[in-house]
């Protein structure tokens, strides 16, 4: 059964469609990235699954339920994180989780227990009697986390949940989340930041203008919006001779020299369209060939090119 | 064959009332912890209370200048007693109607203004609950404002001339008032976005229902004796109408309820009832005393807002 089911959801805001008939679905235990252009419609979409919003058209169902008619059914199953922490200035991190504990009904003996476990998961155990005001972006992002995780939801939405964070909150963040996501909760999350969503999730969305512009894995994707692997070979010298050599090779498509490198190295992109088997034979005839070959690699997870090529930067 | 018994199932109960529950609202603890770390509760009660003693010293300090020679008379010591009794329970009145709001209307727009009301509002958390837990730590920490001025309207009980009646009444305006002020901000924080928007129109409100009645009051009192004076001829039909009118106006004023409450105790030695003759100069009409409509009428209020920002609170964002 799927986690999450969007059928053809649209929500309007004075007269401007903020989202428009999306329909997709998320399974269990997948990491599922919602992408997408400022506007783009993704915080609505989320707000909408979260029974914050009440869709204009269509049926979102989550674990079965539907947001619509069963709200409170669908609140016991998800963890919602929104982009913005929200701050109660005057408790400690202990008081601020006790609150939400209450607020989920858990019963008061269990909640002490549950609220070390979560602070030792988020690393957060020494600061447990610190005003939440205190503490950084980042630790606050964590402390959120272990918020959303309290009830233990089989669900977590997570609206940008790594926005302001400095680079290491940044990869702080993303471990957590995959650590989180080991424990087989559905995540969906939005995020401006690319590289971690290519990093994480099992499946993306790509949002633009209100609409799900497409959904698929990284490679699916690429595999539709970009015809051929893209291979990097970085040599020492004879760049001419290098560049006639591989425009002549089987499967190549097209050779383009990297210039703007201060390296030593002469660089090249090659457009190739065979199998692994291929590539290894291509490799194997530079080899045979005497070029003193110091790169071969594939380029994978080229989230940014699908992005930039699934969207035109039209904002609803 | 033996006759099957009847069996009656038991009616369904439409409202599942959890008392466990209430109890065990968190909003209530949250808002009472933040309440009390708060340094300004401290000076608001500080000054709630010095305001009060002056008051009460002002007044024993007046009497007993103007009565000098007097101090061990009965009669003297009761018109003490009632007076300190009647001062503090009026500026009682007078300061709950401005501070409960005060308490109040931000309660739901600044959960808006930190982005937590989201928060609560994806937990388990009623709606009801909500509402209920922001009211209840305001209108406990409004008790708690009536409570502290307990050892200073004692001083009332030691000189004398306070009954039980007044006693009782008194407490029921107190309580009353608390809820409805503190529901009137509520209510007002429950729909619109911002704080500031909230307690602006939560002390309009108060403005207009407690000075603009008092002020209507004494026009149409004023305007009424001179128009029946010099005119004999208005019919007893219209004269009760307005003696209904006016008797509704002043029993659902904080300040005139009281006032009146007290006049009619002591004048016609009546709790429940009132004969309104000496009162506006028209036809003599008998007609419940202000103090049970002013609590029918803002109980009344206090629950219609009550469900109205539930309602609010509950409703999604379209």
């Amino acid at each position: 059964m799927s986690s999450i089911e969007f059928q053809n959801v649209s929500k309007t805001f004075a007269r401007r469609k903020a989202v428009d008939s999306v329909t997709f679905k998320i399974e269990s235990g997948e990491i599922f990235g919602l992408v997408g252009p400022n506007g783009a419609g993704k915080t609505t979409t989320m707000r909408m699954l979260v029974t914050l919003l009440q869709p204009d058209q269509g049926e979102i169902f989550v674990g079965g339920h539907s947001v619509i008619k069963t709200p409170h059914e669908v609140r016991r199953l998800i963890g919602f994180m929104p982009d913005s922490f929200g701050v109660y200035d005057d408790m400690t991190v202990n008081e601020y989780l006790e609150f939400f504990a209450a607020c989920y009904r858990i019963p008061k003996p269990q909640r002490a227990g549950l609220i070390k476990d979560l602070l030792e998961l988020v690393d957060l155990s020494h600061r447990h009697n610190d005003m939440v005001d205190t503490l950084s972006t980042g630790l606050k992002q964590r402390l959120g986390l272990a918020r959303v995780l309290i009830h233990d939801p089989s669900i977590l939405i997570l609206d940008e949940p790594a926005s302001g964070l400095d680079p290491r909150a940044r990869v702080e963040i993303r471990e957590l989340l995959l650590e989180v996501a080991r424990l087989g909760k559905t995540i969906l999350f939005s995020s401006h930041i690319l590289a971690d969503v290519a990093e994480l999730c099992t499946r993306v969305g790509i949002m633009e203008n209100g609409k799900l512009a497409t959904v698929g894995s990284l490679s699916q994707l690429s595999q539709k919006l970009i015809p051929h692997r893209q291979i990097k070979v970085a040599i020492l010298d004879k760049a001419e001779e290098a560049q006639a050599f591989l425009s002549m090779q089987q499967n190549v498509a097209a050779v383009r020299l990297q210039t703007g490198n201060n390296s030593s190295r002469i660089h090249f992109e090659l457009d190739f369209n065979g199998e692994d088997n291929d590539l290894h034979e291509l490799l194997n005839r530079l080899l045979e060939n005497k070029f003193s070959v110091v790169h071969f690699s594939e380029e994978t997870q080229k989230l940014e090119e699908v992005f930039m090529r699934t969207t035109k930067g039209i904002i609803s | 064959m033996e006759p099957q018994p009847i069996i009656v199932q038991p009616p369904k109960r439409k409202f599942n009332f959890n008392f466990e529950r209430i109890l065990d609202n968190p909003v209530i603890a949250k808002e009472l912890r933040g309440r009390m770390r708060d340094r300004r509760t401290f000076i608001l009660l500080t000054f709630y209370l010095s305001l009060i003693a002056a008051f009460v010293c002002m007044i024993y300090l007046f009497l007993g200048e103007s009565t000098s020679g007097l101090a061990f008379d009965p009669d003297y010591r009761q018109t003490l007693g009632k007076s300190i009794f009647g001062t503090v329970v009026l500026i009682e009145l007078l300061l709950i109607s401005f501070i409960g709001p005060g308490l109040t209307s931000g309660a739901l727009t600044s959960e808006r203004e930190h982005r937590t009301l989201d928060l609560l509002k994806t937990t388990l958390l009623t709606p009801g609950e909500l509402v209920f837990g922001k009211l209840s730590s305001a209108v406990i920490y409004l008790f708690l404002l009536i409570f502290t001025v307990l050892p200073i309207q004692s001083l009332a009980f030691i000189l004398g001339g306070v009954g039980l009646a007044e006693v009782v009444i008194s407490s029921l305006l107190l309580v009353v008032t608390s809820i409805f002020f503190a529901t009137l901000g509520i209510f007002f924080s429950s729909f619109l976005k911002r704080t500031l928007a909230a307690t602006v129109s939560s002390y309009g409100s108060i403005l207009l229902s407690v000075f603009a009645i008092i002020f209507f009051v004494f026009s149409m009192s004023f305007i009424t004796t001179v128009m029946f004076s010099n005119n004999p001829n208005i019919s007893k039909l219209n004269q009760d109408v307005f003696t209904i009118i006016m008797w509704l106006v002043v029993s659902t004023n904080p300040i005139l309820a009281p006032i009146f409450t007290e006049v009619i105790l002591i004048e016609d030695q009546s709790i429940f009832i009132s004969n309104t003759t000496s009162l506006f100069g028209t036809s003599g009409m008998y007609l419940l005393s202000p103090w049970i409509i002013y609590i029918f009428t803002y109980t009344v209020l206090s629950l219609i807002m009550l469900l109205a920002s539930i309602w609010f609170v509950k409703r999604p964002e379209r």
